[in-house]
């Protein structure tokens, strides 16, 4: 399986992104909250970590470098919220003053799930100015990924239509 | 209102009225009063709906015209887009990641020893300890 962004959540409109791991639950809980394994695989292929720093217990924090290829430091200071092994794990990021535009802030919950042999690894992502506002539809953005500017005009359409007939 | 401009084209594309009032200018530009016409609300009400996706750069304004038709400005949408792109394409990548230290890390030992060969090291070539 592969990443996918999934917006058909019934309230809010959030980011999520599941994959299914060949791995014990207990062993990938390990490697998403142990920071020699997080540094290991975190950004992916030809990315390092030359910093992770995790206190893992709730109000602590998550503090992380990331190199790109190319050479470019990414910083990423989180806070997590909510630690529950090895199925649950609730992390905030923080506001990054250096960057501009500064990257938005989320809410993130990662949740693993036994599927036979299986670990079924979800992370719902959302964004503060999601949070923020008091949200009831959909916005479509799984829909829109790899749109180009006029078909999500379009898509836009469709979903008012949606809405007005109902 | 958010501060930066894709926490405001979020927030912009939060509301179900200001979504609408987007797909009617995807057909062409409009007044005030005809963007107001399919719902129970005021010009006012409308109006207010219309700043928030100005201050967003989602719509713009003509001057020239007396009436003032709103136009679709797709820019910021495309940025949401890119960025949401970029968001997937981080996690994509990680979790190929995560997927290939799951592997080696569940290597049974006697291949584990096999794997500091050429052959098998060449294929973690992308591991960083």
């Amino acid at each position: 399986m592969t990443a996918s962004i999934d917006v058909s959540t019934p309230d809010r409109p959030v980011i999520v992104i599941t994959r299914d791991f060949d791995a014990p639950r207990d062993l990938v809980w390990k490697v998403i909250t142990d920071p020699k394994h997080v540094a290991v695989w975190y950004g992916g292929p030809g990315f390092t970590n030359p910093v992770c720093e995790m206190d893992l217990r709730p109000g602590g924090t998550w503090h992380h470098v990331m190199q790109a290829p190319d050479g470019t430091r990414y910083t990423i200071n989180s806070v997590f919220e909510e630690i529950v092994e090895p199925e649950r794990l609730i992390w905030r990021t923080i506001k990054d003053p250096d960057r501009n535009p500064p990257p938005p802030t989320s809410l993130n919950t990662v949740t693993l799930e036994i599927r036979g042999q299986q670990t079924r690894w979800k992370l719902v992502s959302l964004f503060d100015s999601m949070i923020d506002r008091d949200l009831t539809a959909k916005m479509g953005f799984g829909q829109m990924i790899g749109l180009g500017t006029d078909r999500i005009a379009a898509h836009l359409t469709s979903l008012q239509g949606v809405k007005s007939r109902g | 209102m958010p501060q930066d401009r894709l926490s405001s084209v979020f927030f912009a594309l939060a509301d179900p009225t200001r979504r609408g009032i987007l797909a009617r200018l995807s057909e062409g530009d409009a007044a005030v009063n005809e963007l107001a016409e399919p719902y129970d609300m005021s010009v006012a009400a409308v109006s207010k709906h219309l700043k928030v996706l100005a201050t967003a750069g989602l719509v713009s304004q003509s001057r020239q015209s007396q009436w003032r038709p709103r136009h679709l400005e797709a820019g910021p949408l495309q940025e949401v887009v890119d960025w949401l792109e970029d968001y997937r394409r981080f996690w994509e990548r990680s979790l190929d990641g995560l997927s290939e230290h799951l592997q080696t890390l569940q290597q049974p030992p006697d291949r584990k020893k096999r794997s500091r060969s050429r052959r098998a090291s060449t294929k973690k070539e992308g591991i960083k300890p």
